[in-house]
């Protein structure tokens, strides 16, 4: 098997191979290794002073992936640890509460080790990729590129690519002052030789209930709402409407991104009773800003740097709609 | 018995020798809740439509709650058709009246359902405005600054939603168990 997959490897990358000192080349087969091979490893996501290790299971199978995270650090909650299945676009959750199995469906994302998208595009346009030295991870040779932004909207970020398969061994984001926010890191890694997917099933505890958590998000495409100037690089990718426990009224959140950092940027309507906020905080690598703009609270949420979240607090308006809308 | 009741649901399993899985799902207990979380589980995982908690309780609940209007045609019908029987299709037309009540009381549950959530769905539209009228001047007078309050549902919300989930481990761990 691990002849076939660097076989696959070869005839995917061999062409470009003299290229292998081109950074955007090392990330580019890094994004497709980590969505094409099949490996089991265990990694550690740290971020301040919280820690927390994760098994991940990855298979490709005839072109479907298949992913199984589980979360090996479960604090206080003992008993059956949470598990992240994804297949295609789903990702389904199993996590204890209380005497329950709360089962949660999100759509997909790019989880660890599959952080870097394939197409690197918006990514080019925002930062600067160069290589660095090498290094060992998880008893790996590991090749250093560094991901350093244009501007000071946006972190940078070092990532460590596995020389012999590509895979994204660590990664980690950096702010400015070249201190380190967050950081995820396999400690062990080995590739799959088997095609068996047996592990794709949840644990089941027979002693709890399980329940689906109620669909809070509902896609929505139109919106009044529009950014008037967006950090460069920044576009949106997504808007939705929540319906946050104890709110009257549905929020809006509209997603922005560079391609690898992104924003959430949250409306909704300064009801009665409510507490207007304005202001700036940061909890861990989490920029928030907070600002009323016409009668709505908004509040950007992001990894980012401060100057990007305040940026786009301000810059929110109400497009208004012509009489003949009604 | 758990382990012989999953592989029933996976088709694993001889059905003519499930009867005594089936007799004591049927008869409630831990078996029958392992027959509920089973299938849920497989749903999930295959990517299946998942109706919504407590869905068929309240479609139980919505079907008693609706007014029997249709019921009294149906009854009429045979004093009616007493005297045709002979030369029409009586039975048939019965069968389909029957169908079509039951056709009536789903659809009448659709609509209703429809209705409750298309005022879910305008509520906001309709308040935001008035809301925003009384509301506004407090924005001149003295917007409260951030203070330690953190929106945790803000922050789950846009974990969730970012095309990249770093921080999804920490939330997954952490920020939701206070909840409930």
């Amino acid at each position: 098997m691990l002849r076939v997959v660097c076989a696959v490897l070869l005839s995917v990358f061999g062409l470009t191979s003299f290229a292998a000192d081109d950074p955007w080349f090392v990330l580019e087969k890094t994004a497709y290794a980590a969505r094409e091979l099949n490996y089991q490893g265990v990694f550690v996501y740290q971020n301040g002073k919280q820690s927390r290790s994760v098994q991940v299971t990855h298979m490709n199978s005839t072109g479907q992936e298949m992913t199984r995270n589980v979360m090996l650090d479960n604090s206080a909650q003992a008993g059956q640890p949470s598990e992240v299945y994804s297949r295609g676009n789903d990702i389904v959750i199993f996590r204890p509460q209380n005497q329950k199995m709360v089962i949660e469906k999100r759509r997909g994302q790019n989880l660890f080790p599959a952080m870097l998208p394939t197409d690197l595009q918006s990514v080019k346009a925002s930062y600067t990729a160069r290589i660095g030295p090498v290094e060992r991870i998880a008893g790996r040779e590991a090749q250093i590129i560094e991901l350093v932004p244009n501007d000071t909207f946006r972190y940078s970020y070092k990532i460590w690519a596995d020389t012999e398969f590509g895979l994204l061994l660590k990664m980690t984001l950096l702010d400015n002052k070249n201190q380190t926010l967050e950081q995820i890191e396999f400690n062990q890694l080995s590739m799959l030789n088997s095609q068996d997917t047996n592990w794709f099933q949840p644990k089941i505890d027979a002693s709890k209930s399980y329940v689906m958590e109620d669909a809070t998000a509902v896609n929505h495409v139109n919106t009044n709402w529009i950014v008037a100037e967006l950090p460069t690089g920044y576009v949106k990718v997504d808007h939705i409407t929540l319906n946050v426990p104890g709110k009257t009224a549905p929020v809006d959140q509209i997603i922005f991104s560079d391609g690898i950092a992104s924003v959430s940027l949250f409306i909704e309507p300064i009801t009665k009773g409510m507490h207007p906020k304005m202001g700036h905080m940061l909890i861990g690598s989490t920029n928030i800003c907070a600002n009323v703009i016409e009668g709505y609270q908004v509040t950007v949420v992001g990894e980012v740097p401060e100057a990007t979240v305040m940026q786009i607090a301000k810059a929110v308006s109400f497009k208004k709609q012509t009489a003949s809308n009604k | 018995m758990k382990n012989q009741l999953s592989a029933l649901i996976d088709g694993e399993f001889v059905i003519e020798s499930s009867e005594h899985l089936i007799t004591s799902a049927k008869s409630g207990g831990e078996l029958k809740s392992c027959w509920v979380n089973y299938h849920l589980i497989g749903d999930v995982m295959r990517g299946d439509a998942v109706m919504s908690q407590n869905f068929s309780n309240r479609v139980i609940n919505a079907l008693e709650a609706e007014p029997t209007v249709l019921l009294p045609n149906l009854a009429a019908i045979p004093s009616i058709g007493d005297g045709y029987r002979a030369a029409t299709k009586q039975s048939g037309y019965k069968k389909f009246t029957k169908l079509w009540s039951v056709a009536a009381s789903v659809a009448a549950v659709m609509f209703v359902g429809v209705m409750v959530l298309q005022q879910q769905l305008n509520k906001p539209v309709q308040l935001a405005p008035v809301e925003i009228a009384l509301v506004a001047p407090v924005e001149k007078l003295a917007p409260v600054e951030i203070a330690q309050s953190v929106p945790t549902e803000y922050l789950q919300a846009h974990q969730a939603a970012a095309p990249n989930g770093n921080a999804y481990y920490i939330q997954n761990a952490s920020y939701t168990e206070p909840k409930q």
